[in-house]
């Protein structure tokens, strides 16, 4: 089971992913100096876990859910690809038995970062739970 | 009379240091002029998809340095009445000029709404190219402006072109 803690930089979000709590969590800002390398490992360890645990939630073995938090600040375009690539995976783990929820939190009056949301939910087909921060 | 403001003004070479410079130039004044959200993160978007653009498809002129003094890359925002114009430049060469032109025109032949369905499609077939680029940002650029975008190739040989364009942000 891998765990993953990747603190947070000026230009890169903060990343934890805990499956002992059933939890991913994606927070700050996006738009690393080199985005593959910092989204392909991520993505790599999200896909080998998943794909390890499908076969246990197919078999009603584990019905927890598991929570995915976006709390994003800012991402660039080229960062927005690759979160669209780790939702892609998320409504896969969806699709075969593993129970999810996701949530993508936005600023108060950021109504831009709450339709990027909606836009990412419907691409997906899956719907997001939309939470409001006051700053 | 609208009031006129110069926030940024750069003209020379664009590194990664030179764009985290310029960025945190631009949080300052978005702090200091204690901008509504949207306008704020709007504007800061637009900057990095623009000077992203320019540091990853700037054409390689290490071996025309007296062009690059002719026409040095450019990143300029200034703030007329309410609204912000964006202007940006940087030498292409001439067989990317009508590849760049045809991207431009799609977009601004849409509307919002097709604009923010060609964004959606954009992502889903988006591949991250060698210099970390998805291909999205001229797109992000008219999703976050509303408006179309405008430019200008001028020719400075048979082989270069200077590509500038400007954006508007209205209030």
């Amino acid at each position: 089971m891998k765990h993953i803690n990747i603190a947070a930089t000026e230009k890169s979000p903060r990343v934890t992913f805990d499956p002992k709590k059933y939890l991913f969590e994606m927070e700050g800002n996006s738009r690393p100096e080199n985005v593959r390398d910092f989204f392909y490992p991520l993505i790599d360890n999200l896909k080998e876990y998943f794909d390890s645990i499908i076969y246990k939630a197919n078999h009603k073995e584990d019905e927890s859910i598991f929570n995915f938090n976006f709390k994003l600040e800012y991402f660039n375009s080229a960062s927005a690809k690759f979160i669209s690539d780790i939702l892609v995976i998320v409504k896969n783990c969806h699709d075969n038995g593993i129970k999810i929820k996701i949530n993508w939190y936005f600023e108060d009056g950021d109504e831009d970062m709450k339709e990027v949301g909606e836009d990412f939910s419907e691409m997906i087909a899956f719907p997001f739970n939309f939470i409001m921060v006051k700053r | 009379m609208k009031s006129y403001d110069v926030i940024i003004n750069h003209k020379g070479n664009i590194d990664l240091a030179v764009i985290d410079s310029i960025l945190l130039r631009l949080k300052n004044y978005i702090q200091d002029k204690q901008l509504d959200i949207v306008t704020r993160k709007r504007l800061y978007t637009l900057a990095v998809e623009c000077l992203d653009n320019i540091y990853k498809h700037a054409d390689n002129l290490e071996f025309h340095q007296d062009m690059f003094v002719e026409f040095p890359p450019r990143f300029i925002i200034e703030k007329i009445g309410e609204d912000y114009m964006i202007h940006t430049g940087n030498v292409i060469f001439e067989k990317n000029k009508e590849k760049i032109t045809n991207k431009i025109n799609k977009i601004n032949s849409h509307d919002q709404n097709e604009i923010n369905k060609l964004y959606k499609r954009a992502l889903m077939h988006a591949e991250i190219s060698d210099k970390g680029g998805a291909g999205l940002g001229l797109i992000v650029m008219a999703r976050s402006t509303g408006q179309k975008i405008k430019y200008d190739f001028e020719k400075i040989n048979d082989k270069f072109f200077y590509f500038a364009m400007q954006l508007t942000l209205k209030k």
